[in-house]
């Protein structure tokens, strides 16, 4: 089974395979999975996503404490989290510090882990000292107070060692509010024999995409360019925000700006509206099954998709195994090399915390250590790093999976990592996504236009700030 | 002296009903006062809680997206119930007839997608129709209905209506059987003995004898149709996007407690939700008793109606012996009979063995 919603920022998704690990797990297919589960992080991949499905929090899987951890006199710090593998990195933690005892639990991937942390911080009780929060989700717990300040304990020494980017995501003003973990740079996956085949190169530009997109769809009416998933809202953000029509503006406070109906906006959803109107593009829904039947069988021909993306995928690619490259994001300007970043996450730690020291010396250590990385990089976890010396590393560019192609290494992602703008997450984005799924749907199925799907998110979203109290700016 | 407000005998009754009484308390009038509490107060991002009064009640009944879950699960209920009430009542009859062999086998087969959680049977489902590789999907294109998507806007409402039947149907048809086995069995016997036809034993006989039981179902069900959730919620884990937020409004309070963090708005939601399912089983509550009393009175004239619609070619048969006569002395004491209630005429035959007769109508 797929880790689903595993260290992206992708937490709908986890609920689309969910589904499948529930039934899976209902009918014991995955015995093995829930036998072992209480020992083990490994499982946590198939064991969460059953939970998230089921709304349960209990099918927690909890790491076993390091050697250490028996004396008495460590201090205990509880650790939430859901990246497979990543209990190595906290036995790693355990060994080398005798003074602390981290303890991982698994809860449930994004959005699971979110309910059970804000239940527990309403309950005033059984809240982490420490979890990973994706990008987006942070300022929804900044502004409640839920997480703490981390300068006093030490935090701006480890800014130099991650990208600026990644850096200012964790940051308010003077104030650094997470250690930042992973990333998701994006680039252009695509099926080199197919493109081939339709004469078509990897389009530098957007315009060329689209110009792209109406030859092979004419050329095959039962193939397209590409799949254009519009419940997707934080895919689809990544890419306005690598089109400069980010449509939020955010520095803390109560003060927000949303704007998903000015010019920049209305122009890159008028952009994929036109192909989407000649159904030039597929509309799927992205990371799913299907979707990835898609890729294989040669109706998808790219894949704009995120440097996690092949984990997900590798499990269906079968037929078009070898085929796969990838390469950077197609530019609006040319010769332009602007990235972007879909999903990823930081760890804060809790205000709660009876031991926000240690809770923060592990968030540092795990995030902002060669000895962490160097576990968290490897399967099952995968992580794409934030942190520099890592991204520098040329060990770790030349690391290819076979998605990405053998003459194209992870050089394409470690260059995008460093030419992303940092984001300006708007404190509520659960709510946004909560309504996404249902304001984007008419996109997906052709009874609404991108614009229109806009410009009602536009007026949901700007109720629900004010009736939240913001000051809104539009 | 003091008279005891309660006398002694009463006093020990407290004590068998106090288990009751304090799960009651704790767990129906303490969580349900918390959540009319809760309904007052607002809590906001900027400015925590303050005392709202009724304001999150208005934005609720002034809310389309609230109501008009409500309309669709309203919509559900007016086709889902009737069409399952009338399966399972077919299903419950063939089953109390006899005329089906291995009976008791197919009636567990029956009731078995009731046994299995809602939950199981949606993803079952969801996986059967799943747009890509669901089976019916496949099937659907290769009969020529290309494009299919049952979990499209046009047919997710209809895929909702048949899991829920599917689900449901066997555990009515339990009810309607158990029903149908109460109706006396001389009635029965006496519309045989007369000749009544089969399909006029069932509807003029068996139905209005089971009319109770149906209200009782339809009150049932029609809350259950209110607070449909689980399989809206399962079946947009497989299709992002298919199920709207406030597609029934429990989904639609889900959402906004769970997603939206507005829990106050929620539990006004919860409240009108549950005035509004309180307001349904008092309709239901006040038909099923009106509905009991005219079933009484409706079967006490069932044998008038089947002599009725034999008398036309002449003399009314009336039945002299055996149980027919019993029934329609005992049904319907106002109906003339040539026959003197009393003991039975020792002219009388002995009585037929019901199973006999029973194979004779098979």
């Amino acid at each position: 089974m797929n880790a689903a919603g595993t260290r992206t920022g992708r937490r709908r998704s986890a609920f689309a395979l969910s589904g499948i690990a529930a039934l899976a797990a209902v009918t014991g297919l995955a015995a093995c999975t829930s036998g072992s589960g209480a020992s083990s992080s490994a499982p946590a991949a198939a064991g969460s996503p059953g939970a998230s499905a089921s709304a349960s929090p209990s099918a927690s899987v909890t790491v076993e404490a390091g050697a250490n951890c028996s004396g008495s006199s460590a201090v205990k710090i509880t650790f939430w989290a859901w990246v497979p593998g990543l209990g190595r990195a906290v036995t790693a933690f355990n060994q080398t510090h005798p003074g602390i005892c981290v303890t991982q639990e698994d809860v449930g991937a994004g959005d699971p882990e979110y309910v059970a942390i804000t239940n527990a911080l309403k309950a005033g009780s059984g809240a982490p000292d420490v979890a990973e929060v994706e990008y987006d989700e942070l300022p929804s717990f900044i502004i409640t107070k839920s997480v703490d300040n981390l300068v006093p304990y030490g935090a701006n020494a480890y800014k130099s060692d991650f990208v600026p980017w990644a850096w200012s995501e964790v940051s308010q003003g003077p104030a650094v509010y997470a250690i930042p973990g992973d990333a998701g740079p994006m680039a252009f996956y695509y099926n080199s024999a197919l493109l081939a085949k339709y004469h078509i190169t990897p389009p530098a530009t957007w315009a060329q995409f689209a110009a792209d997109a109406a030859t092979l769809h004419s050329d095959d009416p039962s193939a397209y360019l590409t799949n254009f998933a519009a419940v997707d809202l934080q895919w689809i953000m990544s890419l306005m925000a690598q089109d400069n029509a980010w449509p939020f503006t955010y520095t803390g406070g109560s003060t927000v700006t949303i704007n998903w109906t000015g010019a920049k906006q209305m122009a890159f959803a008028q952009y994929w509206q036109n192909m989407l109107s000649a159904h030039e593009l597929n509309s799927t829904t992205d990371v799913s099954s299907a979707a990835f039947a898609d890729m294989d069988k040669g109706i998808d021909a790219s894949w704009l998709s995120s440097a996690w993306g092949p984990s997900y995928f590798l499990p269906d690619a079968k037929s078009s195994l070898g085929d796969w490259r990838a390469t950077a994001l197609p530019q609006w300007t040319a010769g332009g090399d602007v990235a972007a970043n879909w999903g990823g996450s930081a760890y804060p730690v809790f205000a709660k915390s009876q031991h926000p020291q240690q809770a923060a010396e592990f968030a540092e250590w795990l995030n902002a250590t060669t000895a962490s990385w160097n576990i968290t990089k490897t399967a099952p976890s995968l992580l794409f790093p934030t942190y520099v010396p890592l991204l520098n590393d040329p060990a770790y560019k030349d690391l290819n999976n076979p998605l990405s192609g053998t003459s194209d290494p992870n050089v394409a992602f470690t260059g995008a990592a460093s030419n992303i703008s940092a984001d300006e997450w708007p404190p509520f984005m659960t709510e946004a996504l909560n309504e996404a799924s249902t304001v984007f749907a008419g996109v997906s199925n052709g009874t609404q236009t991108l614009q229109k799907a806009f410009t009602s998110f536009q007026s949901v979203l700007v109720s629900y700030a004010k009736a939240q109290g913001f000051t809104v700016n539009t | 002296m003091r008279s005891s407000w309660l006398h002694r005998r009463d006093r020990r009754g407290v004590w068998f009903v106090a288990p009751f009484l304090l799960g009651f308390l704790l767990f129906m009038v303490v969580p349900l006062g918390y959540a009319v509490y809760t309904s007052l107060y607002t809590y906001k991002i900027i400015g925590g809680t303050s005392f709202t009064g009724a304001s999150n009640y208005t934005q609720t009944l002034e809310s389309w997206t609230f109501w008009s879950g409500v309309v669709r699960v309203v919509v559900f209920g007016a086709i889902q119930i009737p069409v399952m009430l009338a399966i399972a009542f077919f299903f419950a009859c063939v089953f109390d007839l006899g005329v089906a062999k291995y009976g008791t086998f197919f009636r567990t087969v029956f009731f078995i997608p009731f046994a299995v959680p809602a939950v199981v049977g949606a993803v079952m489902w969801s996986f059967l129709l799943e747009p890509q590789f669901g089976p019916f999907t496949r099937l659907a294109n290769a009969l020529g209905f290309a494009n299919t998507d049952f979990f499209g806007p046009t047919l997710l409402l209809p895929v909702i209506i048949v899991i829920v039947i599917w689900e449901w149907t066997g555990y009515n048809m339990m009810i309607l059987y158990t029903a149908l086995k109460s109706v006396p069995r001389d009635m029965v016997e006496a519309a045989i003995i007369d000749g009544a036809p089969l399909w006029r034993i069932i509807l003029r006989i068996k139905l209005p004898m089971v009319r109770p039981a149906i209200v009782m179902l339809i009150f049932l069900n029609t809350v259950g149709a209110l607070q449909l959730f689980t399989e809206p919620q399962i079946l947009e884990s497989f299709q992002q996007g298919a199920v709207s937020l406030n597609y029934t409004p429990s989904y639609y309070i889900w959402n906004t407690a769970i997603a939206a963090d507005q829990t106050n708005l929620a539990a006004a939601m919860a409240v009108i939700l549950a005035v509004i399912i309180v307001g349904v089983s008092a309709v239901s509550l006040l038909a099923r008793g009106g509905g009991s009393r005219r079933a009484t009175a409706k079967g006490a004239s069932l044998s008038r109606a089947v002599n009725r619609d034999f008398s036309r070619g002449g003399r009314p048969p009336v039945p002299r012996c055996g149980p027919a006569a019993r029934a329609t002395r005992k049904a319907d004491p106002m109906a003339r009979t040539d026959v003197a209630s009393g003991p039975r005429p020792r002219s009388c035959p002995p009585a037929i063995p019901v199973h006999t007769r029973r194979r004779e109508l098979a």
